[in-house]
Order: C-alpha cells, then sequence, then structure tokens
C-alpha cells in the first residue's frame, strides 16, 4: 500500500527542469545545518539523521524524525523489500567517507546524500519519510497545519477569505 | 424502492461502474422507466465513513488493484471517482470538439479526430448536467465563495491582464440545493465531501435511481466478462461477487463505465472467437488514443499568509489561455485553476528534498497554488492493454498502461508554467515551484467516439460501431481531451446517452 502509493504518485524530480527556485540555499542551509549539528547529541541515529536532512525544518523535535524511521523500522520487520532498503541506505551512507556517515559535519553528511541521491535506495528512503512526515502531528503544530477540519465546521466561519493583504487594483 | 432482478432477466440493461458515467447513465435510464442493473466492483461509504484524512480515504475508496505503468488515480466505490473529484466543471468549447479541422494533426503522430457533435447539440445536454450537478454561477445558482486561494488567483490573474476569471462552474453547492447543504470549506474535497455539498452520484443519482423501482445496485460486483450470443450482440456481464464467485447477469444491453483502465480491461477480456481482438475493437481502438490532459501544477511562498488549506480545494478557473493559437508555440489551450494541498500533497507535488524543497514546506501558511490543465492530444501509442501473461489476484489480466507527454504538452506546460510564476511574482512571491502534475485524474479515449468507424469504437452517441447494444458511457468515449475538466462533459453524455437508449427502445430498435 505505501509502495502503491509512491510509485502511483511519484511526482516526477525531472519536473524541476521548471523550477523557478530562488531561494538562497547556501546561508538558510549552513545556519541550520550547524544548529542541527548541535543536536546530535541528543542521540539521532543515522536513518533519522538521514530524515532530518532531507526534509529539514529548524525548531522541529529531533525526535520526530528519529520516531518516524522507528516506526518504519519496526513496522516493516517482515517486509524484506524495506529492511534491504533501511540497510543499503545505512550502509551507503557509512562507505561513503573513511569516518562514519553520522560522525561527519553536517555540510559533509548533506554533501554525501547529494552524491547519493540517485541511488535505488534513496527515493524509496525519502518518499518514506515524505509520507510519515508530512502526515505527523508535530509537524503539523510546526507549519500550523490544522488537520481534519470537518468537526469543526470547516472553515466557512474560520477564515477560508480572511486574506487582507492582496492590492486592491480596478 | 430498489428492486431486484433475476440473473437470468435479459430485460435489464447492465450498467457497469456506478461514478460520473454509469450512476448518472443508470438513473437516468431508471426514471424513464427502464430497469437497470448496476454493478459497482467497491462498497458503499456514507457519509459518516468520510474522515478528513487522505490515506484512510485511500485505502476506503481507492483502486488498487495491480497495474504495470503509472496507474490513474481513480476510485472503487459506489460512486466511483465523483468521490474524489474536485468538482471543477467548465465545458468544453467549439474549436475543441473540432479539434482535427482546428489544428490538423500535430508532428509525430498524433491521431486527433473531430467529435461526431457540435457544442450546439450538446449545450441542452450541458444545461441539464449543470442543472443537475448544482453548478456554480448556471442556471440561477450563485457563485462559489471567493476563498484565499482564489483570491490570490484571481489579483494576480488581473496583474498580469487575464480577464475571464471566476470562482464559480464548481459542482459544489454554494447553499443549500435538493436535499444536500452548502459548502463548509471543509478542504478535504479529494478524500470525499464530508457533508455532500461536492455532488457524488454516491447520494444523488444512485439513491434517486433507487426510488424508482426500476433500479438495483449490486456492490462489490466486479465485471470480468461481456458475453454475446451468436448474433454477436451482447447478452450478459459476469461478475465477481464479494466472496469470488462468479455470476452473468442477462442483459438487453450493456453499458461499460469502469473509467478507462477497467473499461479497455473488460472490453479486451470479452475475447471470443467471433471477437477474437475484444469486444468493439475490430478497427484496434479499444485502449488507445489514452489521454490525460496537459497537467501542471504551480506552487509559491507569498509575502504574506494565504492559508489555502482552508476551503474548497479547487475555487476558481482562468479561461484567458482556453483558445488556439499557434503563435504561443503549441496548438490548443489550457486553465489555470487554483488549487490546495495539503502538507504530504504540497510536499509530493513539489518533489525532491533538502532546504530548497522545506523552504516551501516550512511556510506551508504562506503557500498558494494553481492546477494546469490543458489539451491532450491523443496519440496511438499512448495505450492501456493487457499484460499476455500476468494475472491479478481477481485472475484477470493485468493492465499494461503507457502514456507519454506529446511535445505538444511539454511546450503548452513550460508556457503556462511561465504565466503561472508571471502570476504569483505580480503579487511579490519570493518563491515559485512548477512542474508536472502526473496524477492521471482525467482519464479519456480509450474506447472512442467517432463518425467513421475506422477512427473509433463508438458512434455518436457512444454505442459500439461493432454491436448496437454495447454502449460505452464515461470519459473513454471522448474524442479528443478538451482542456477542461471532463466530469461535466462525461455527465452531459451519459444524460444524451439516455435519451438515445430509450428512443431506441421505443422504436424496438434495441
Amino acid at each position: 500500500m505505501q509502495e502503491e502509493q509512491t510509485t502511483r504518485r511519484r511526482f516526477i524530480v525531472a519536473a524541476l527542469a521548471f523550477s523557478g527556485v530562488a531561494a538562497p540555499l547556501g546561508s538558510t542551509w549552513l545556519k541550520s545545518a550547524a544548529a542541527w549539528a548541535a543536536d546530535d547529541d541528543a542521540g539521532l541515529d543515522e536513518l533519522g539523521r538521514m530524515a532530518q536532512l532531507l526534509f529539514p525544518h529548524e525548531g522541529l523535535d529531533d525526535r520526530v524524525y528519529g520516531g518516524i524511521m522507528s516506526t518504519v523500522m519496526e513496522t516493516t520487520t517482515d517486509d524484506q523489500a524495506t529492511q534491504a532498503m533501511l540497510d543499503a541506505a545505512a550502509n551507503t551512507l557509512d562507505a561513503a567517507r573513511e569516518t562514519s556517515w553520522l560522525d561527519l559535519g553536517a555540510e559533509e553528511q548533506f554533501a554525501v546524500l547529494q552524491e547519493l541521491q540517485d541511488q535505488p535506495f534513496f527515493a524509496g528512503i525519502r518518499e518514506t519519510v515524505r509520507f510519515h512526515l508530512y502526515y505527523h502531528p508535530d509537524l503539523w503544530k510546526h507549519i500550523d497545519y490544522p488537520g481534519s477540519s470537518k468537526e469543526f465546521g470547516g472553515y466557512i466561519r474560520r477564515g477560508f477569505n480572511d486574506i487582507a493583504w492582496l492590492p486592491e487594483d480596478e | 424502492m430498489a428492486r431486484q432482478y433475476e440473473l437470468n432477466d435479459a430485460s435489464v440493461v447492465v450498467v457497469i461502474g456506478s461514478g460520473a458515467g454509469g450512476g448518472t447513465l443508470s438513473n437516468e435510464l431508471a426514471q424513464k422507466g427502464i430497469d437497470v442493473v448496476c454493478l459497482e466492483a467497491g462498497s458503499r461509504l456514507t457519509l459518516a465513513d468520510v474522515v478528513n484524512h487522505p490515506p484512510t480515504m485511500d485505502a476506503r475508496m481507492g483502486w488498487h488493484d495491480k497495474r504495470i505503468g503509472m496507474a490513474p488515480w481513480i476510485c472503487k466505490t459506489v460512486g466511483g471517482t465523483t468521490m474524489r473529484w474536485s468538482g471543477a466543471t467548465p465545458r468544453f468549447q467549439e474549436h475543441e470538439l473540432k479539434a482535427l479541422t482546428t489544428y490538423g494533426q500535430f508532428d509525430g503522430g498524433t491521431t486527433l479526430i473531430d467529435w461526431p457533435m457540435t457544442l450546439d447539440e450538446l449545450a441542452p445536454y450541458y444545461d441539464k448536467a449543470e442543472d443537475k450537478m448544482g453548478v456554480s454561477g448556471t442556471h440561477g445558482i450563485p457563485p462559489s465563495a471567493e476563498t484565499n486561494n482564489y483570491k490570490v488567483l484571481a489579483a494576480g490573474g488581473k496583474r498580469i491582464g487575464y480577464k475571464e476569471i471566476t470562482s464559480s462552474r464548481m459542482a459544489i453547492n454554494p447553499q443549500a440545493r435538493n436535499g444536500r447543504p452548502g459548502c463548509q470549506q471543509i478542504s478535504f474535497c479529494n478524500s470525499g465531501c464530508a457533508i455532500g455539498a461536492k455532488w457524488s452520484t454516491l447520494y444523488t443519482e444512485i439513491p434517486a435511481a433507487e426510488l424508482t423501482a426500476h433500479f438495483e445496485l449490486r456492490t462489490q460486483s466486479m465485471a470480468v466478462k461481456i458475453n454475446h450470443d451468436d448474433s454477436g450482440r451482447v447478452s450478459g456481464v459476469v461478475y465477481r461477487d464479494a466472496d469470488g464467485t462468479l455470476h452473468e447477469q442477462k442483459a438487453r444491453a450493456v453499458a461499460v463505465a469502469g473509467n478507462v483502465v477497467e473499461t479497455t480491461r473488460i472490453l479486451l477480456n470479452s475475447n471470443s472467437s467471433r471477437f477474437p481482438d475484444g469486444l468493439g475493437n475490430s478497427t484496434g481502438h479499444v485502449g488507445r488514443n489514452y489521454t490525460r490532459h496537459m497537467f501542471g501544477a504551480a506552487i509559491a511562498k507569498m509575502p504574506k499568509p494565504v492559508n489555502y488549506h482552508r476551503g474548497a480545494r479547487q475555487t476558481g478557473i482562468i479561461f484567458d489561455e482556453q483558445y488556439h493559437d499557434p503563435e504561443r508555440g503549441f496548438a490548443g489551450g489550457y486553465e489555470l485553476q487554483s488549487i490546495a494541498l495539503d502538507p504530504w500533497g504540497t510536499s509530493s507535488s513539489i518533489g525532491g528534498w533538502g532546504p530548497d524543497h522545506t523552504v516551501f514546506t516550512d511556510n506551508y501558511t504562506h503557500l498558494a497554488g494553481i492546477f494546469i490543465t490543458g489539451e491532450d492530444p491523443p496519440e496511438s501509442v499512448n495505450r492501456i492493454s493487457l499484460h499476455a501473461t500476468e494475472r491479478d489476484e481477481n485472475d484477470l489480466p493485468v493492465p499494461v498502461i503507457e502514456y507519454r507527454d506529446h511535445p505538444n504538452s511539454l511546450a503548452m506546460r513550460e508556457h503556462s508554467l511561465k504565466q503561472s510564476r508571471a502570476l504569483f511574482e505580480s503579487l511579490g512571491a519570493t518563491h515559485f515551484w512548477g512542474g508536472d502534475a502526473p496524477v492521471g485524474c482525467h482519464n479519456m479515449g480509450v474506447a472512442r467516439m467517432s463518425a467513421n468507424p475506422r477512427d473509433g469504437v463508438a458512434n455518436r452517441w457512444g454505442q459500439a460501431h461493432d454491436i448496437d447494444n454495447l454502449f460505452i458511457s464515461d470519459g473513454s468515449a471522448f474524442p479528443t481531451s478538451a482542456a477542461g475538466n471532463p466530469t461535466l462533459t462525461i455527465v452531459a453524455l451519459a444524460i444524451r446517452q439516455a435519451d438515445h437508449i430509450a428512443e431506441r427502445m421505443t422504436q424496438k430498435t434495441l
């Protein structure tokens, strides 16, 4: 089911050819990376750290990333394909440099991920993390997304049309 | 109340599928006193089963049977994909129904044809469909309320010179009508509308048909094969029930509305010594000319909050680019529609990873979205076929889905994304992502209508050229894709087809 969803809605990365992304990546990245590196003591393991670097939300508790990967590991113990994917991730990350990946600095960790992003395991982990992270209540809270609304009567009286900053063109 | 028909009752019309095509056709026939058995592969949900959690609802109503190739995003449930659709209901335009005449064939082997009907012929049925579905801004129905995301679309659209902008043309009640409530801006339209404000056959056509006493819905009844008699006319439908037992329901006529994959599979899987290539397939068109629309998506980070999750998923359309002008570098046109996605949908659309991804998702409250749907030329190589050896859990041959974007679609997408970017940047957007949106929720063309039997599967009534009591009743019958969302046209054609079937029965020619 998970794999099916991932496959079915595999939004093509090639579409980024049309991308207009103009983020000042360097500065944002370095600042955040330093912050996460300092958090390493909190004890994210390799896969948890990978999850965090895949979708870095500054200020989101490390335990969300760690918890996602623990859940994936625990709920797929009988799923050989997923276990193989997780093993491949850990092994490949560690083989990339002389030092184990987790001991690398944040920039170097990110560089390794960039080098490995076309490896077969990478898309599997990326989409697994994407699914679990973006349906995670703590992530929702972090980005001010409230989730289910029907029990609150939707947004008809809760701001569906409250935008007030748009220009008043004729 | 609802009837029960005997399996050997050969007086019934068997309709395969209960969505926009099959559900509508069933009800229209039943209203005329024609007995109908509707076979639906999925089960029957109630509004109480609808929760605001897309993965849960995908498990409850999504179609997950094995496919090879990217499967369309459709539903196996009573109501079919009308449970999942967003509700956008633009009409097709005159030039689009004359696709070959207007555009000519494109380079690279397109198979465009003209529709075997004019817009004037279709217009009265569009009127009926809009009234039935409660399309906002038509037939005295108020316009749809303007959501935040719509307001961004409209304000930016105006700034870059667009004029044909509406929040309406949505089959979502702006206010209570015909026993269904007005929209509460819940935002989970694609998980099924929890209050029934969005039109779905589950709580409109199906119960209306049941009240006629000329209709039986059989749920968890998966049609696998259509049988024919010695004269070559169809005579019954074999289906698999919830326990896996096969039955044959005899039929006076059969209408196929399984959405493109199942419609193709049923026709091809019904091969016989008389029809070795499957039913309706003497000219080899079944499964071919599969069109999905040129899809695109654009997401921008705006300077201030939009909160696009508040309100209906799709709430606005810009029509200005829906015309034909080769000067733009492509044939045919497209519509820009506002769309809102949940965090996972947003992340999946943008794709990729890392900080250049999370600059969007971390600023979720500031995002605005556009969905682009445009004319997609039919090509013979875009097709659905059956795998020669591989079979699924129902012991049916696994469908193989092959689809590629024509260069015309790539050029159109590039243009549409440039326009989307300009629209958002005119309002101060700081980050823009645009790309493909290969979800496969608009599915058309695999058993198309054609004036000349050489060019398609069915005539102008959706009646198979080869077999006069076999009908195509879903988007599969579209000769070409046009630019707009297909459901309104599916419903209009189903109403029109019901008139034709009734007339033929009255004349005793069916």
